[in-house]
């Protein structure tokens, strides 16, 4: 999906370095509601693709002007509402509620807590590089001319850009149809290095290197 | 949005939102709010630079160990026992004379959790996002590091599965120091390559 999440290049967002940048969040309600998403996705509380996938659903301008909590937010929110486990206007009766002077609701579930720490920890490798793998490191490979009207993991700006296989990392679904529900056999994963010339043309920078890791679905030979 | 100026804008609003979702599900039963707590406690205690900083200081004084950190990484870390959620598929890219790696996700704000904990706001930047896959050197500055011209930089966008980890050059002057005091100097920024020890 061609968002404003696929932020890769764009103009006219200012500094990186701003006071308070360095902390991860500046709110209790922020790793809350981070968490919340978290365990609500682990106790298939959520429906449609995942949090990631929702969010990039966003129109753009309101995805520009949220904060990345207000996104998780919306995500989580939006996923509950798609399963049917809350109902629409349940959030704002309670929103009424809590504004009102009432108590947050509490529910005690040692088990659950006990269930989302061990979730954390598993471990899910992608499959080792595949034998038959269409390209080798040294390959000369191009990033196919695109317009994915869901979610893929091949930014804009490397569209129609050559690049060379750096390695192959190992084989997976192609997310753009597993998002979906959608059937798709493993596929090789490439890191793919492209030169800054290629993706930006002349710059004022030395030349510089950028790396992607993009599924075999997104390439051609070059 | 890097910093404040949302928060500030939105806090009310977005704070409720979010307080009034969690108690909907937790007065159904559906969610628990020590499920909420555990999550929060385990990524501000349990995980966080500390052990990304562990592993580098490990590759200083081990050979053996960088050798593996660098060609099997998911196991070298397990190792230390570091793994799990947004770091099922590890990179480490290893800093060199002339080369100098940094790590941003583009599309969204992929980071390895395992072994950096959850990441800081500037990472998440739309400027951060937007700017350092095509100005690195000019985002480098903003952290202070100036880098020399002959060095290559290489930005690796983790937007797909890999969550990379940079594993910087030991600082000259550090062969006294052991492998505790070492993983004192690796800060945050610098395994992430906005920073050198």
């Amino acid at each position: 999906m061609d968002g404003a999440h696929d932020m890769g290049g764009m103009h006219g967002f200012g500094p990186v370095v701003e006071p308070g940048g360095e902390l991860p969040y500046h709110a209790r309600w922020e790793p809350r509601v981070f968490a919340l998403h978290l365990v609500t996705g682990f106790e298939g509380l959520g429906a449609g693709p995942g949090g990631r996938q929702t969010r990039e659903e966003m129109d753009p301008a309101s995805y520009l002007a949220a904060s990345y909590f207000e996104r998780w937010t919306w995500s989580a929110e939006q996923r509950l509402l798609r399963k049917g486990t809350i109902a629409p206007g349940e959030v704002e009766a309670m929103m009424e509620r809590l504004a009102g002077g009432e108590a947050a609701p509490e529910h005690a579930d040692p088990a659950m807590a006990e269930r989302m720490i061990a979730r954390l920890q598993r471990r899910v490798p992608m499959d080792p590089p595949p034998a038959d793998a269409r390209f080798a490191p040294g390959d000369r490979v191009r990033v196919s001319r695109m317009r994915p009207p869901g979610h893929t993991r091949c930014p804009r700006y490397v569209r129609g850009v050559a690049g060379t296989i750096e390695r192959v990392r190992g084989a997976d679904r192609l997310p753009d149809l597993t998002t979906y529900g959608l059937a798709a056999e493993p596929e090789p994963v490439y890191a793919v290095r492209f030169a800054s010339g290629d993706v930006w043309g002349p710059g004022e920078e030395p030349p510089f290197t950028v790396l992607l890791d993009l599924w075999d679905s997104y390439l051609e030979p070059a | 949005m890097s910093a404040g100026h949302h928060h500030e804008r939105a806090a009310s609003a977005a704070e409720l939102r979010a307080h009034a979702l969690e108690a909907v599900l937790a007065e159904r039963g559906l969610v628990s709010t020590d499920a909420i707590d555990a999550v929060v406690a385990y990524y501000e205690q349990d995980v966080g630079p500390q052990n990304g900083a562990r592993a580098v200081a490990r590759a200083w004084v081990d050979d053996g160990y960088r050798e593996r950190l660098l060609a099997h990484p998911n196991e070298a870390l397990d190792e230390l026992g570091f793994g799990g959620m947004e770091g099922h598929n590890m990179a480490v890219v290893a800093n060199s004379e002339t080369v100098h790696n940094v790590i941003v996700c583009t599309l969204c704000s992929c980071y390895p959790w395992p072994v950096l904990g959850l990441p800081p706001s500037w990472y998440k930047s739309e400027a951060y996002r937007a700017r350092v896959v095509a100005e690195p050197r000019a985002v480098l500055r903003e952290f202070g590091l100036a880098l020399a011209d002959d060095v290559e930089v290489r930005v690796w966008d983790s937007s797909a599965e890999m969550r990379y980890l940079v594993l910087p050059l030991r600082p000259a002057g550090s062969e006294g120091l052991g492998e505790e005091e070492l993983a004192a100097r690796v800060t945050r920024d610098c395994m992430i390559g906005t920073a050198l020890p």
